[in-house]
This record gives structure tokens, C-alpha cells and sequence, in this order.
């Protein structure tokens, strides 16, 4: 809309100089005085157009990946940790200020994936789910401030006889400090790997979200606190927060969810969260080469609450990295968690399905290649080789009481992504499990973003 | 005007009663269910009583307020024994003499602060209630019972339980407490009695000491041995023991110390007991939850009873419904080897064959738990734990006595 404008007011600027010029020929008015109008529009029609260019060259950088995606990988046009790290898009800010109207100050946005998993040893198992449907409402108060919101309703149905959960997602306040620096305070999305802050279904390969940005980095992970945003020039964004942290006297030992995600079994959403363990967590991403992204984050904090004969700590780490040359999307991602004195913790537990691990770790390397396009079609296969365990490690209870770690599993996913323009989304995969071989599993999705 | 008096007493007592219902179900609502205690809080140092609990307490012990002068409240749930009975019988003697065999075995009757009113939860089991096969909501409804069952306290009447309470010597008390005329309204007396008692067994911390070894062990105080901690093990283990499936054994979300009962029911096919004379008639069986007349079509439920708190279960010196076993170790062989070898716990038919969950009619018989862990098993398997593993779970379990000193 911004750029539209622009590039009206430089057509009439444009067009009006021609106006004034003609008839300044065919006037009397002194040549010294039409000189002097005609440099002065001349003059304002540069400053329009070198406005319009930076206003391009902004909006091509606050959204780099998906204009690069866009080019060279178009499954990805979403997905970049680039879009959501930054503070209030400062070429709107910048816009207002140069006098240029902001579009509208509150805004309906939605995502949504519906999902259908056949195993392909037990056919009686398929099953096809709504796994997702979000609304997102942004509202900015001014330039410099606005709120965040989503609201998530998973499984379609929501009631107490039924299996979905209506969720609030997202729900903070950002203010812009400076050009470089923006404070977010709320509920918001811990920036951990590459897909917990960038989850719409238009964002990543394959019908599900990767095992290890689920089992090990419980996304989607929000927890309540502030956070402070920075963004420099020199490609560097850095996150640095305070937030409520996870409770381990969630943990029930008596079923398998602890298994599935040690995290995910104990994390709390907000939801009269157990508080007076409080958690930090830092986040470094560089985007200094084009189409290159480094980073890592950690966050680390109590989980007992002062409710457990001893206090754990949970922390959990990654290194992640994305790379898009030409039609290639190239990712890859370690993380790695720990939770402390988890004897102590364990031992009441002795026997039980599930005990706390110390340790749980996962990596995964995934290709991409934009095989073919068309207009806003295109499409791009892809493979994804992901090894996690989350159960690494158990601290010793004696002999005969400490459990075996569990095995490393191996998932092979061989899929594509079908996108229609950059809000829609057509996914198929096939899913190889190396030890849980009842899992193996053909998946078809469908999803849409804006 | 005296009757309006009483009108009115007794108006105030429904209203205080229907409000300590309320406070109750409120608090049992924001604990959220059953299977842990309300808190971790310590036991208290110092022991008070509020005065209507004082008087809870004596009316407990007090023998004069049964037929034969000689049973109270504390007769079958005797302090010593963690409010259990203190003696070996499958079932408690009482009634107008003293002589009469009571139907169920004296439950224990301390950690349920936080025992529900039965309800049926979101999948359809039965949970809460007081009592074998929980018909009272609440303490004041299970402690009015006993006064006039025939088998037991044996009043005719709350009238004649009324006039012993204001013979008693507390009755000065018990005036002070819910107003002059309060024996004028033998409805009101009998209530506020209840009451009383209620109030006795919410606030006396001997009901919920926390004090065992196990709670000890829980708060960083005690440790417990190898053996112990095998016996925790099996006990957790689903393949093994699979006790915590209904006794959990761990803290809940909140931190608060197991309570060892989920509150709900099962039904175990516990063999018929010869102790209790009512079994020599053939015709005769106790069939717990269906008996009660508002599940009488329920007949599903027929054989269900009550899983109570295995909190002070050494204590106990006869276990199940009908006090069947007299020692851990046959509890829990019963247990493991019900299934694996059902010759040794039921009798035979004449063809030979095992007449298996007996003290249930035949008709009934495929109510009884069969499906889960130790249970899952048929002759000539192995047993789910062995001689030596039960002695484990039995080391375990003493550890969960109340009383222990660090």
C-alpha cells in the first residue's frame, strides 16, 4: 500500500512538472522564476523517488528470506527468524515520519494447517485433524507501539469431551526504544531454534513440525516476561529476556508424555504458572551474508518452585543455521537440554513408566530445492535426516533402580511442499522411523498464512 | 415460642451444615481431585482444637452414647492404630449387647480431608464418597451412621442418642457451643453431633500427620533402604506390582504429599470370608457399590468397593472389605498369585474346578478386574512379583506409617 502511494506521488510530482513546464514556454512569466519552480519540483521529485527507493530497499531487507525465498525457495517465503525478531517494522516508523500515512492500525492475521497421518503398518490408525486454526490480531497504538495477539484453537473442537484446546499463543506489547531497540513485554515466543518463533505452516518443510524443534524445543514455547529486541545493521539480532520458566512438578510419572517431550510435559503456557522460579534466556542470530542465517540461543531457570525437597534447573541450548543459495534451502539445528538433581527427584519415583532425564539432545539436516515454478506456483521436494533422544541420560538411582537411557531415534523424512503464492501451502511426505518402526507413516497437509 | 426456638436453632445448624458443605466441595474443587493432599504443609507443632472440634473429640471416645454403654467412635478406630480397629477381627462386634458382627471391616478413617462426595468422573468411574461403598458425602454424614446401625452404636433412635449426649458430661459444653436449647431439637442435637465430630476429624492433625517415614523421605529428612527402595520400585512398576495405578505413591502437580488412594473403586474378587457368619448363607453377598439403592441398576458395579489410603496399612491387622487377610504378605500374594493360581484362594467345585471369585453370584463374576497388571495373568504363568519382591513392597509399605522421629 506504502509503496503504492509512493509511487503515485511520484507520478503527479512527475506529471506536474511537465505541466508547469509547457505552459511556463508558453507563458511570460521570466525564465529566472520558471528555472528556479522547475528546479524546485525536479528537487522534490528526486527526494520522492530516492524515498521510494529506500523505502524498496527496506522492505527488501525486513523481509530478506521471503524475498529471497520468493526467488529461490518459495516454501520458505514465511520463514525467516529475520521477520518476527524484528522491532516494530522501522520502515513504517520511518514512513509516518516522513509524513507518508501507515496502513491500518489494527490488523486480522491467520494461519492454519489441517493435517491427515496414515501409518502405513496400521492403516486403522490414519487420522485426519484441524490440527490448527490461529487468529492473530495486532493493533498499533503509534508508531513506536503496538500488541501482539494470537489466539489458537488445535483439533477443531474444543470442549470437555473433546480433544481440542483453545490456546492464547502470543500476547505482548512491543515499544520501539530506539532506531535499534525494542522491549517486548507479555507472553511471547522463546526464540529457540528455527521454527519455535516461525511456525505457520508456510515456514517449514514436511506436513509436521521436525521432531527435534518438538520433542526437544517444546514449540510452540511461549512463557510470560519481558524481552529486549536488538537489531544492528551489521546483520546481528540479539533477544535477552526474563520469563516465568518450566515446572517440573508437572511431571507425571505414570505416563508416557515425559517420553514424547521432556519440555513439552512440563512447560506451563501461562496458565497460572508456578512463578517464583523465574528463567533468563539469550538469543545471537547473524544475517550478515544474504540468504545466510548463524545463530544460537540458551535459556536456563528453576523448575521446582521451591515445591520439591531440592530445586532443579532446566537448560536447554541450540545452534542453528539456514542457508538458501539460488533454489536451494539448506538448514541444519542442534539442541541440547539438562535438568539438575534429578536423583533427588527420581527416587520417590523409582519403577514408575517415566523419570526425569538429565539430559536429552537432538540434531537435524535438511535439503531443499525449488524444482519447479510457475507464475505463483512452484515446487520444492525435500529430505530431512533428524536423530533425537529424550532420554540421553538418567542420573544414577543404584543399581537396578536407575533406568537404561532410551534409544536414538532416527526419523527419515522424504516429502515436498507445493506453495500457491506465498500464503498457501499443499505438503506430502513419508516418514522412516529407526526404532519405532510402527510409526513409519505417509502424511498429507494442507496450510495458509497472512 | 420455644418451638420457634428450636425451629429456628435447627434452621441454622441445616444452614451451617449446608455451608460446611459448600467450604468443603469448594476446597475439594481447588485441589482438583483426589490422589494428593492439599498441601506439603508440616505438621503443626502445637495442637488445637476449635471448641466445636474439642467437642467432636470427646463425643469420639465417649462409649456412653451406644446401646451397650461399651462402643464409641474410637472402639473400632483406635488412635494407636491409626484410626484403624485395634484388633484382628474381619469385622467389628457390636449392637445391643456387644455380640453382633458389623457387615464390612472398619475402614481406617484418617487422609480423607480431601475425599469428594462419590461422583462419576468424566470417563464414568466412581470415585469419593465415605464409607466401603461411599454413600455419605462428608464426614458429619459417615459419622451419623454408626449411633444407629443395629450392628454397631444400636440406638433405637437420634432421640435416644440425644438424651445419653445431654447426660454426658460435656453437655454444658455442648450448650455453650450450639446454644441452650440445643437438646430441645433432637433433629438440630443430632446434627450438630455430627458436626461436631467432623470438625474433630478436619482438625486434628493425627488425621493428617504426614509424619511417616515415607514423608520424611519425601522432604529431603530420611532416606530409605535398598530394600525399601526395591519395594518402591515394584510397587511404582506398571509390569510389576501396578499398586501406584490406584494408590499413587508420587507428590501431585502442586507438591502435595500422595494421599496412596485415587478414591475411586475396584473390584479385586476377594474370596469369600468364613469369619463372618452372614457367609454360611449361600444365598447371602456383600455386593458393595450396586447394594446402595441409587445405583441398584448399576449392576455393573456390583463387587466394586472403595480403594482405600494404603497410608498406615501396616498398622492394619485385617485388610479388604471383608477383612479376608490378616497379613501383608497374604494381601499381596493374594494379590500377584489370584490369577497365576486360583486353586490356593477359592474353593472347589465338586467336578474339580476352582469356583474363582467366589463371594460374588456367578452372574456377577465378570465384574471383577481382570484386565490390568498384576491381574493379567492365567495359570501356569509366573506370578507379577515374587516371594521376595513382596517382601520388598511390605518393607516399603511400613514405611508409610505415621508417627516416624527423624
Amino acid at each position: 500500500m506504502t509503496f503504492h502511494r509512493l509511487r503515485v506521488a511520484a507520478a503527479c510530482v512527475a506529471a506536474s512538472a511537465a505541466l508547469l513546464a509547457a505552459p511556463a514556454n508558453a507563458q511570460s512569466a521570466s525564465e529566472i522564476e520558471l528555472a528556479r519552480r522547475l528546479d524546485q519540483l525536479a528537487a522534490e521529485l528526486a527526494s520522492v523517488k530516492a524515498e521510494l527507493a529506500r523505502m524498496q530497499r527496506e522492505r527488501a531487507s525486513a523481509t530478506a528470506a521471503a524475498a529471497a525465498a520468493a526467488a529461490s525457495a518459495p516454501a520458505a517465503v514465511a520463514a525467516s527468524p529475520a521477520v518476527v525478531a524484528s522491532p516494530v517494522v522501522a520502515s513504517e516508523s520511518q514512513a509516518q515520519g516522513s509524513g507518508i500515512a501507515l496502513g491500518p492500525s489494527t490488523v486480522l492475521t491467520s494461519y492454519g494447517e489441517i493435517h491427515y497421518n496414515r501409518p502405513t503398518h496400521d492403516s486403522s490408525k490414519a487420522v485426519a485433524d484441524l490440527t490448527r486454526f490461529v487468529l492473530g490480531l495486532q493493533h498499533r497504538f503509534d508508531e513506536k507501539t503496538k500488541l501482539v495477539t494470537e489466539l489458537e484453537v488445535e483439533h477443531a473442537v474444543s470442549s470437555s469431551s473433546d480433544p481440542g484446546e483453545v490456546e492464547i499463543e502470543q500476547a505482548f506489547i512491543e515499544r520501539q526504544l530506539a532506531r535499534q531497540w525494542a522491549l517486548r513485554a507479555g507472553l511471547f515466543l522463546i526464540p529457540a531454534g528455527l521454527l519455535n518463533e516461525n511456525h505457520e505452516p508456510t515456514a517449514f518443510y514436511g506436513v509436521e513440525r521436525n521432531f527435534v524443534e518438538t520433542a526437544i524445543i517444546p514449540s510452540t514455547w511461549r512463557e510470560g516476561g519481558l524481552q529486549v529486541v536488538g537489531n544492528f545493521d551489521n546483520g546481528v539480532t540479539t533477544q535477552l529476556g526474563v520469563t516465568t520458566g518450566f515446572d517440573l512438578m508437572k511431571w507425571d510419572a505414570m505416563s508416557t508424555e515425559g517420553r514424547d517431550s521432556p519440555l513439552g510435559a512440563i512447560h506451563q503456557e501461562l496458565a497460572l504458572a508456578k512463578a517464583r522460579d523465574l528463567s533468563v534466556f539469550g538469543a545471537l542470530n547473524w544475517r550478515g551474508v544474504p540468504g545466510l542465517l548463524v545463530g544460537g540461543s540458551v535459556f536456563t531457570g528453576g523448575a521446582t518452585h521451591g515445591q520439591a525437597a531440592t530445586s532443579s534447573r532446566v537448560t536447554l541450548w541450540d545452534v542453528h543455521t539456514r542457508y538458501t543459495p539460488g533454489r536451494w534451502d539448506l538448514s541444519a539445528l542442534y539442541s541440547r537440554g539438562t535438568i539438575s538433581n534429578t536423583a533427588a527427584f527420581n527416587t520417590p519415583l523409582v519403577g514408575s513408566t517415566s523419570l526425569v532425564p538429565a539430559s536429552f539432545d537432538g540434531w537435524y539436516a535438511q535439503a531443499a530445492y525449488r524444482l519447479w515454478s510457475r507464475g505463483d506456483l512452484s515446487l520444492a521436494p525435500f529430505i530431512r535426516w533428524e536423530e533425537f533422544n529424550t532420554a540421553r541420560s538418567f542420573a544414577s538411582l543404584g543399581t537396578g533402580l536407575t533406568p537404561d537411557a532410551a534409544p536414538t531415534e532416527r526419523v527419515v523424512t522424504i516429502g515436498a511442499n507445493f506453495n500457491v503464492g506465498p500464503g498457501i501451502v499443499f505438503k506430502a511426505d513419508y516418514q522412516r522411523f529407526r526404532v519405532n518402526g510402527d510409526a513409519d507413516r505417509f502424511n498429507l497437509g494442507m496450510g495458509w498464512s497472512f | 415460642m420455644r418451638e420457634q426456638e428450636r425451629r429456628g436453632s435447627s434452621r441454622r445448624l441445616r444452614q451451617a451444615f449446608v455451608a460446611s458443605m459448600a467450604c468443603g466441595a469448594m476446597a475439594l474443587a481447588s485441589c482438583g481431585g483426589g490422589g494428593t493432599a492439599a498441601s506439603d504443609a508440616a505438621p503443626p507443632e502445637e495442637r488445637v482444637l476449635s471448641a466445636q472440634a474439642a467437642l467432636g473429640e470427646k463425643i469420639f471416645a465417649d462409649a456412653s452414647l451406644s446401646a451397650s454403654g461399651r462402643q464409641s467412635c474410637a472402639s473400632c478406630h483406635d488412635a494407636a492404630f491409626a484410626h484403624s480397629p485395634a484388633n484382628a477381627l474381619a469385622v467389628q462386634l457390636g449392637g445391643a449387647n456387644g455380640d453382633l458382627q458389623g457387615r464390612r471391616k472398619a475402614p481406617g478413617i484418617r487422609y480423607l480431608a480431601t475425599n469428594p462426595a462419590f461422583f462419576f468422573d468424566g470417563e464414568g468411574t466412581p470415585t469419593g464418597g465415605f464409607f466401603w461403598d461411599g454413600r455419605a458425602a462428608n464426614f458429619a454424614e459417615q459419622a451419623a451412621e454408626p449411633f444407629l446401625n443395629p450392628f454397631e452404636m444400636a440406638n433405637p433412635d437420634k432421640a435416644s442418642v440425644v438424651a445419653k449426649l445431654a447426660a454426658a458430661p460435656y453437655a454444658a459444653d455442648f450448650r455453650r457451643v450450639f446454644g441452650e436449647r440445643i437438646f430441645d431439637d433432637v433433629e438440630g442435637a443430632y446434627l450438630a453431633m455430627s458436626l461436631a465430630i467432623q470438625q474433630y476429624e478436619r482438625e486434628d492433625v493425627e488425621f493428617n500427620a504426614y509424619s511417616s517415614r515415607y514423608d520424611a523421605f519425601l522432604r529431603g529428612q530420611a532416606t530409605l533402604t535398598d530394600q525399601e527402595l526395591r519395594g518402591l520400585a515394584l510397587f511404582n512398576a506398571p509390569g510389576k506390582g501396578n499398586c501406584a495405578a490406584c494408590h499413587p505413591s508420587a507428590r501431585g502437580s502442586d507438591g502435595a504429599p500422595p494421599l496412596f488412594t485415587d478414591f475411586t473403586y475396584d473390584n479385586l474378587g476377594v474370596p469369600r470370608n468364613p469369619e463372618i457368619a452372614r457367609n454360611a448363607d449361600p444365598a447371602y453377598f456383600d455386593l458393595g457399590l450396586c447394594e446402595r439403592a441409587d445405583l441398584a441398576q448399576r449392576s455393573d458395579l456390583c463387587g466394586a468397593f472403595k480403594v482405600p489410603s494404603l497410608r498406615n496399612v501396616a498398622l492394619r491387622q485385617a485388610l479388604f472389605h471383608n477383612g479376608r487377610f490378616k497379613t501383608l504378605k497374604d494381601a499381596l500374594t493374594f494379590y500377584v498369585q489370584r490369577d497365576t493360581n486360583p486353586e490356593k484362594w477359592y474353593p472347589l467345585a465338586g467336578d474339580g474346578s476352582v469356583q474363582k471369585f467366589d463371594d460374588l453370584p456367578p452372574e456377577l463374576r465378570g465384574n471383577v478386574n481382570t484386565s490390568e497388571a498384576p491381574y493379567n495373568r492365567g495359570p501356569g504363568e509366573q506370578p507379577a512379583l515374587s516371594g521376595a519382591e513382596i517382601d520388598d513392597v511390605i518393607a516399603f509399605l511400613r514405611t508409610l506409617s505415621d508417627g516416624y522421629a527423624p
